[in-house]
């Protein structure tokens, strides 16, 4: 495997060609991979939370409504087209079982807010591994386009 | 003046939230020598205010397996407050409460899960009981809950809850020592940034 690329928090990586990103940790966050196979350029995105309410609005990657936008804006700098843009997406977990109270899902909120975006932006979702209870490391090799998704406790998924 | 952002508080401010942090684990320790009866130190408490990602690595790395036990705060102040328990601090309490030692997290039967979730709950409740008499705020605790998963998604519940707010996380809390050894279980209390303010005017620090 060559050399994997750190995505953390809140934050969105590019790769083309060659070149293997990593997310770790996806607890009700979501990871989105993007990929535009004619180019073979790659973006994986890590967001927290299901939109931008901030008023200053520094940190687009943290959010899926203007973190999917802007991850879209830059790739099609690079040349890549939104007809062909696929995306797959892993997280969106429910971390702990608590009774009432705001925490209770934002994982679900998510998934749900990016579900929206992707439509509106006429994005195609071609797989997804979301919910549940356990947290999630996503893999996004751009070489070939596969995904893997490592678990605690649950078989390595690729998708 | 009231801050916006954890990132904005006094030095004075800091002070003061590491003595309640200093307070709360303190008797966080007593309980839980009691418990053990075992003498129970603790090491000096902290005060932190970090960036996301800065979060994960201080805690260890985000893959790495821990277990949390979660209690949600409400009442006059709300967050959540988090005991992390790592491998050292499980056994501690699995040899002197239930005679047994494990060598992996899934070896956490539902006796053993419900024991850890206990000793969670007395310790982050004497913590929150000891915050609440200091500051005269009423605190009322959610049923704890427990999970067994990567660190860093454990420590992303606190930060997705206040995200739409803050761009960092700020934790309380400190470490425990027992029988001069270091025994990793992070009290964390997290709570959003109204709260903040309303605590630090409650003590008199809000400038």
């Amino acid at each position: 495997m060559n050399e994997k690329i750190t995505v953390g928090i809140a934050d969105m990586k590019m790769a083309k060609g060659t070149g293997v990103l990593i997310t770790y940790a996806l607890g009700s966050c979501i990871g989105l991979c993007f990929e535009d196979p004619a180019l073979r350029l790659g973006a994986l995105l890590h967001v927290m939370l299901p939109m931008n309410l901030e008023a200053g609005r520094k940190n687009a990657f943290k959010y899926a409504d203007t973190g999917i936008r802007e991850t879209l804006r830059q790739m099609t700098a690079k040349g890549a087209l939104k007809t062909r843009i696929t995306v797959k997406i892993a997280g969106g977990a429910k971390m702990f079982e608590v009774n009432g109270g705001s925490l209770g899902n934002i994982g679900q909120r998510n998934i749900e807010s990016v579900h929206t975006i992707l439509r509106q932006e006429g994005i195609r979702l071609t797989a997804e591994d979301v919910g549940g209870t356990v947290a999630r490391t996503l893999l996004f090799d751009v070489a070939t386009g596969q995904g893997c998704i490592r678990s605690y406790g649950r078989q390595d998924v690729l998708f | 003046m009231k801050i916006k952002s954890f990132d904005q508080l006094s030095s004075l401010e800091l002070d003061t939230l590491r003595e309640i942090s200093s307070i709360g684990t303190g008797n966080a320790a007593t309980a839980l020598s009691d418990l053990l009866n075992r003498e129970v130190r603790i090491t000096l408490p902290d005060v932190r205010i970090m960036g996301y990602n800065e979060a994960i690595d201080w805690i260890g790395g985000p893959e790495a397996v821990t277990a949390g036990v979660l209690m949600g705060m409400g009442g006059q102040m709300s967050g959540v407050m988090l005991s992390v328990q790592k491998m050292e601090f499980i056994n501690l309490v699995l040899e002197t409460m239930l005679n047994v030692r494990v060598e992996d997290y899934g070896e956490l039967d539902e006796l053993r899960q419900s024991t850890l979730v206990e000793v969670g709950n007395i310790l982050i409740s004497t913590f929150i009981n000891a915050l609440s008499g200091l500051s005269d705020i009423a605190v009322s605790l959610t049923v704890p809950a427990f999970a067994v998963d990567m660190q860093g998604a454990i420590l992303a519940v606190p930060m997705a809850m206040y995200g739409g707010t803050s761009d960092y996380l700020m934790t309380i809390g400190g470490n425990f020592v027992c029988d001069n050894k270091q025994v990793p279980c992070h009290l964390l209390l997290s709570p959003d940034v109204r709260s903040l303010n309303f605590l630090l005017a409650k003590l008199g620090v809000a400038e």
